[in-house]
């Protein structure tokens, strides 16, 4: 190579240089930026999209259960109860599986059978939203109507009290159709968590436990739960996330009716099933207005729980050391 | 230039035939490196070649923890320089301020000077590109890029010339010789660079760094991850680079820096201890901590 | 009861639970799956890849929505992907610590689990609004968008798993830092990008709710971009929901077809991953 100095780019070849690294620099910029981009699009355009309903109908919006397009009076509770308490049984159902399936996955499970049931339930995730709708309309929901709702009417159904939870004929699709399809759809989610979080605690610490006698729940229950707490809230609070969100699995199986009962075998409606549903038929600013204005309390419940969840997670790694 | 000799502590001796070496006979396999015990005692030491790259002063920070300590000694031109001393105490580091690779990571400073050709490097606004392609670095573990043998190297040299298909081949096959590699890889250069056995590797990596026509070499203990064939190689191709390059090897291996250098620094705790011709170093060594290290009493 | 017997029966109840747990989601898995291939295995002729879809009480296919899917999926992976591989290479090269950094990886968490259908409620706003009409070129946003956090989120992963001393290599040499990053790292990751892209185009496969309202539906053949296009998950959506038997044979068929295309792409994506670390 030359003699000349080396000092700041006087050459053309040096020029170039930077200019290329400049360029790229502010390329890979631009494209991150597009993601916090398109955020800002979400909430700009949902709270523009619901401001008419909003300011019409005011926070009784969320509290008023009416949904009348004719007379367009519209009020959000009955979706947001049934988004809420769908979400509410698929945890009550999926939290317990998950965490039976991590358990069984880190701790009994053979060695070579791990990854082969890991990959069976990762594949529960990743089949779509509406093919639990069509089997949880055509299959699901039959099966429940002519078995298991019967039961549940004669049984809890005549117990004073909780009974009312489990009153009204059997229609099969319901509230505890769609919450029991949801179960299903954020196991694998919050189980495939649960076993990240658990391969993390470090064998030798299992090891001496179990070298003191333990047995496995004990163990798990003691050791393993303790110290991965946050990683398995965070997991849980990612899966409440989806359920909240779910849309078609939900829309089939739900009855899509704008009432609020008590009990959990009649139909309801969720946020994101009066959306699917409704949208597309939707006559009249306000009708449109108030869907938009679902979509964003939809958005705002998730968001929170996700952030919640998030910074949960980003505590665990730093806890980590990474 | 000032002259090293006029440094303290460097070299003692301003050029008289040295005394038999007795104080470090005792370690027979130090003695064994030198098979004549009185043939350093005819001989008188060369003239000191060209300075190529002279370090002043230096001090290097890993954020706040201080690695090295006001470092001076000088590589010279078409010789070989080893940087010896124990584990994590400072050799690659130095190595490292060389080329400034270290900029790469943030909260890793240097201060001081290194002049190379006389142009301190360490100064701001130098172009760092200009800078490594005079100082070329091998590292210990090998690492071929991910394309074919023949892109490997020609991805250095597309950086600064543009150059077309045959005079590439050229330069390609030229590379591949002087590291002693073309025999073995003449009929697959379209293969990938990480079909290649560990020291194929690393000296594909040498000819990738050579192919652009450095002037100084820096080797970070280039054989430490190879087996014995393959080091003995590497040594090889070390002795024959140096009549064209001037060269810094670190190497954990006393033996290794016995047999293939001409200078070594003893680097312990981040300071220099002691620099010296490597016979001198090897035969008396002025410090005692020195004599100790060779000796293997630590490290 | 003495205690150890207490501890190992409870022991021994929480391994049957376990068991039980796992069983039962297998089963559902193979319930779903085997419901899947009964129904829909009939409807999988011929004429379902070579005829339109028909109104209600005739035969047909599904050759639409077969094909206004994969144009759909195409241009969204298109958009998507080097949106999502330039941000996660910002994220993995230029933001490693950085507070806009931290901020952007949040968001792009975010916006990965947040609900498609607010997705579809956003281009419906900005693109069907703003245009007028239904489109399939909102339908393929809506669906970009779904894919921009996937491959955000592996390809900083991938990146960041190129070894440190690989691109000292390139540094060495004399490399700017975009050709290290675009010649050397993106070559060392290619296999995990790829990875990335298949598992985000697994995830688009099967989404519908971002359709909803945004390439709606169309009965017919419609080669127009800025009209609405016929696509695989509507179509079932709208043909189960109805009372015609033959629509909803038609509807078990596409659902067929696109589980088995998502378990397709789901493989190839693991066989690619493990070959890669094979070669390690």
């Amino acid at each position: 190579m030359t003699a000349d100095t080396m000092l700041a780019p006087a050459t053309a070849g040096g020029r170039r240089r930077a200019w290329g690294d400049t360029a790229f620099h502010a390329l890979t910029l631009f494209f991150a930026a597009g993601v916090l981009l398109i955020l800002s699009g979400v909430i700009v355009t949902l709270v523009v999209g619901a401001l008419p309903a909003l300011e019409r109908f005011g926070p009784g919006f969320i509290a008023t259960n009416v949904w009348n397009p004719v007379t367009e009076r519209f009020g959000a509770l009955a979706p947001i109860y049934g988004t809420l308490v769908t979400s509410a049984i698929a945890m009550l159902i999926g939290i317990p599986v998950a965490f039976g399936i991590a358990l069984f996955i880190t701790e009994l499970s053979p060695v070579w059978l791990k990854r082969p049931l890991a990959t069976m339930i990762e594949l529960l995730a990743a089949i779509p939203s509406i093919i639990y709708g069509i089997w949880g309309l055509f299959v699901l929901a039959p099966f429940v109507q002519e078995y298991v709702e019967p039961a549940l009417i004669n049984t809890i159904g005549e117990v004073p009290g909780i009974g009312l939870l489990f009153a009204g004929p059997p229609l099969g699709i319901g509230v505890l159709t769609a919450g029991f399809i949801l179960a299903v759809m954020v196991l694998p989610f919050i189980s495939s968590i649960m076993r990240d979080v658990f391969e993390t605690v470090p064998p030798m610490l299992k090891e001496s436990a179990y070298g003191l006698g333990a047995t496995t729940t004990e163990v798990v229950w003691r050791i393993v739960l303790p110290s991965t707490r946050v990683g398995v809230f965070g997991g849980i609070l990612l899966g409440l996330g989806r359920a909240l969100g779910e849309t078609m699995a939900v829309t089939f199986v739900i009855g899509n009716s704008h009432h609020i009962t008590a009990s959990i075998l009649q139909p309801g409606t969720t946020i994101s099933a009066a959306l699917a549903n409704e949208f597309t038929e939707a006559v009249g600013d306000l009708y449109l207005s108030s869907l938009i204005a679902l979509g964003l309390i939809l958005f705002v419940i998730t968001f929170i729980v996700l952030a919640i969840a998030k910074l949960l997670l980003i505590r665990l790694e730093k806890q980590a050391g990474r | 230039m000032n002259s090293p000799l006029a440094q303290p502590r460097l070299h003692g001796n301003d050029g008289m035939p040295a005394p038999p070496a007795n104080r470090v006979a005792t370690d027979p396999y130090v003695a064994a490196l030198r098979p004549v015990a009185g043939e350093s005692a005819g001989i008188a030491p060369s003239p000191a070649p060209p300075t190529k790259v002279e370090i002043r002063n230096v001090n290097f920070f890993y954020g706040k923890a201080q690695a090295l300590k006001n470092i001076s000694l000088s590589l010279y031109d078409r010789r070989v320089t080893a940087f010896i001393g124990p584990s994590g105490c400072g050799k690659s580091t130095l190595l490292r301020a060389l080329n400034r690779i270290y900029e790469l990571y943030p909260g890793q400073t240097a201060t001081g000077e290194v002049l190379v050709d006389g142009e301190n490097i360490l100064a701001p606004g130098l172009d760092l590109n200009r800078l490594r392609a005079k100082i070329g670095m091998v590292f210990q573990k090998p690492t071929p890029f991910p394309m074919s043998i023949r892109d490997n190297i020609a991805f250095g040299i597309r950086l600064y010339e543009r150059v077309d298909q045959s005079e590439l081949d050229e330069r390609v096959e030229s590379a591949l010789r002087r590291a002693a590699l073309w025999d073995e890889v003449k009929d697959k250069l379209r293969q990938s660079g990480l079909s290649l056995s560990g020291g194929q590797q690393q000296r594909l990596c040498i000819a990738r760094a050579i192919a652009i026509e450095p002037e100084v070499l820096l080797l970070d203990e280039p054989a430490s991850a190879l087996d014995p064939i393959s080091t003995q190689r590497i040594e090889e191709l070390i002795a024959e680079l140096k009549s064209d390059y001037c060269i810094a090897i670190v190497t954990h291996n006393m033996q290794q820096a016995a047999r293939s250098s001409d200078y070594t620094a003893f680097i312990y705790l981040g300071e220099l201890i002691e620099f010296d011709e490597t016979e001198r170093i090897f035969t008396h060594p002025k410090v005692r901590r020195t004599e100790d290290y060779i000796t293997g009493r630590f490290g | 009861m003495q205690v150890y017997t207490r501890r190992r029966l409870v022991n021994y109840l929480v391994i049957v639970l376990s068991f039980m747990a796992t069983s039962f989601g297998l089963l559902w898995l193979v319930l779903v799956l085997s419901t899947l291939v009964v129904n829909g295995i009939t409807a999988i002729t011929p004429s379902l890849f070579t005829q339109m879809t028909p109104p209600p009480g005739s035969r047909g296919g599904l050759l639409n929505a077969i094909a206004g899917s994969l144009v759909m999926t195409a241009i969204a992976t298109a958009i998507g992907t080097p949106t999502g591989i330039l941000a996660g290479t910002f994220l993995a090269e230029y933001a490693r610590v950085s507070w806009f950094g931290e901020v952007v990886r949040f968001v792009n968490d975010i916006l990965l689990s947040a609900p498609s259908i607010i997705v579809g409620l956003f281009v419906y706003a900005a693109m069907v609004v703003r245009m007028g009409h239904f489109s399939a070129w909102a339908g393929a946003v809506a669906l970009a968008i779904i894919v921009v956090p996937v491959v955000v989120r592996t390809t900083e992963d991938m990146l960041r798993l190129v070894p440190a001393e690989l691109r000292e290599a390139a540094v060495a040499l004399g490399a700017p830092k975009w050709k290290v990053i675009v010649m050397i790292a993106y070559r060392a990751a290619i296999q995990g990008l790829l990875t990335g892209v298949l598992l985000a185009v697994a995830r688009i496969s099967g989404e519908t709710a971002p359709l909803l309202f945004t390439a709606l539906n169309n009965q017919f053949w419609s080669g127009d971009l800025n009209a609405p296009m016929a696509n695989l998950p509507v179509v079932i959506f709208q043909f189960a929901m109805s009372p015609y038997t033959d629509w909803q044979s038609l509807a078990w068929g596409g659902a067929l077809l696109i589980t088995a295309a998502i378990l397709l792409l789901n493989i190839s994506a693991r066989t690619l991953a493990a070959w890669s670390s094979f070669k390690q």
